[in-house]
């Protein structure tokens, strides 16, 4: 530790001190003053005792960056940036197979939706009452949003069967998304997870689209109403229908990864002193940006579905 | 070199958001109370536009060896 780094804690502690008395000196004066003040003045001193409260706070960060840096070597402005495009596969070894570090996340998420879902089956929903109150009515405000959604977008009887799956795959990359915020690669970061669930949505919508319109009706929808166009038509079609869980998949893999770089560059730059920061600008990096991703994720699923069942118009 | 021209994608994404938000803006100006649906409508197509961009960010990324 260099006289640097000591002149940076005791300023860091002077302020510190500083603060706290100030804090506790104004905050004796609000208790005084009563309530026969004017409003004005008793803002004025309130807004002072915020400043120093965000005094102590800034003073205790500095002096954490400062221990940080002193113990990780990591300066400020040099970038430490560890990432690859796909997650490490080497640690882990199960039954001859190399599992990545997202797929034993993946396997962590699964267990904790399961252990939740068996709590709420045993614990929760013996308690419901006729008459929703409390909790009651936000889970079922949850599966009648999902289902309205799902039955509005692909029609009665498919929407009923796929709100279960749709509601599932949002609590996974709702879980799979704040799984960034404790520091790990989230699942949905590797191409691997966002391709399966693209090929889900693929197998549903040929599923679905089969189911209703049979074989000759599905390839007769793709061909379009002229006859002479089908030749074309349909290979087209089938092409752009493979598209489809690969656009999927690059989609939310590049906004999951895009968050996660940034991520890194910012948690980089800072070096040691990157405590709470992050934090803040994780909750849009890794939170409310997955969340809209989620969202669309399953919207073009269910828009894909709808169209796979569409049937000529006789 | 070649992830750099990759990312030019990025030009028509922006043009493609900020198209849609322009034509947003002036449907919610014209029809306030249905400010949400067009929200929601408005969330969907500029995730699609901006999906070139991402797409050119993962070719990017693929190109760039890492």
């Amino acid at each position: 530790m260099g006289t640097a780094d000591l002149i940076k804690i005791g300023i860091s502690i002077v302020v510190f001190v500083i603060c706290l008395v100030l804090n506790i000196h104004f905050k004796g004066i609000i208790k005084n003053l009563g309530d026969d003040v004017d409003k004005k003045t008793l803002k004025k001193k309130k807004r002072l005792k915020k400043l120093c409260f965000t005094g102590i706070i800034i003073s205790i960060w500095f002096a954490l960056g400062v221990f940080i840096t002193w113990f990780s070597g990591k300066h400020l402005g040099t970038m430490h940036i560890e990432f690859s495009m796909f997650s490490d596969r080497s640690t882990v070894e199960l039954l001859g197979f190399k599992l990545g570090e997202t797929t034993i996340y993946t396997m962590i998420i699964v267990l904790i939706v399961t252990i939740l879902c068996l709590l709420f089956r045993f614990l929760v929903f013996p308690k419901f009452k006729e008459k929703p109150e409390g909790f009651q009515n936000v889970m079922e405000l949850c599966v009648e949003t999902v289902e309205s959604f799902c039955v509005d977008a692909t029609g009665k009887k498919a929407g009923k069967s796929l709100a279960p799956y749709m509601f599932a795959l949002a609590i996974y990359l709702i879980f799979s998304a704040s799984f960034e915020l404790f520091g790990l690669r989230a699942p949905t970061s590797d191409l691997v997870v966002t391709f399966s669930m693209g090929l889900i949505t693929f197998v549903l919508l040929n599923y679905f689209g089969f189911k209703k319109l049979g074989i000759g009706g599905r390839f007769k929808a793709m061909g379009g109403p002229m006859v002479a166009m089908r030749p074309i038509m349909i290979p087209m079609k089938i092409v752009s229908d493979i598209a489809i869980p690969i656009s999927l998949a690059c989609r939310l893999f590049g906004n999951m990864l895009g968050g996660m770089i940034v991520m890194e560059l910012l948690k980089g730059a800072l070096g040691g002193y990157a405590s709470g920061i992050p934090g803040i600008a994780g909750l849009y990096f890794n939170l409310f940006h997955p969340l809209i991703q989620a969202y669309i994720f399953i919207t073009l699923s269910l828009t894909f579905i709808d169209e796979a069942m569409e049937g000529l118009e006789e | 070199m070649g992830s750099a021209i990759a990312m030019l994608t990025a030009l028509g994404a922006g043009f493609g958001m900020c198209f849609a938000t322009a034509k947003a803006v002036e449907s919610v100006a014209r029809q306030p109370e249905a400010a949400s649906k067009i929200q929601t409508i408005l969330l969907l197509g500029c995730a699609l536009a901006e999906s070139t961009a991402i797409y050119a960010f993962v070719v990017a990324l693929i190109l760039s060896g890492k």
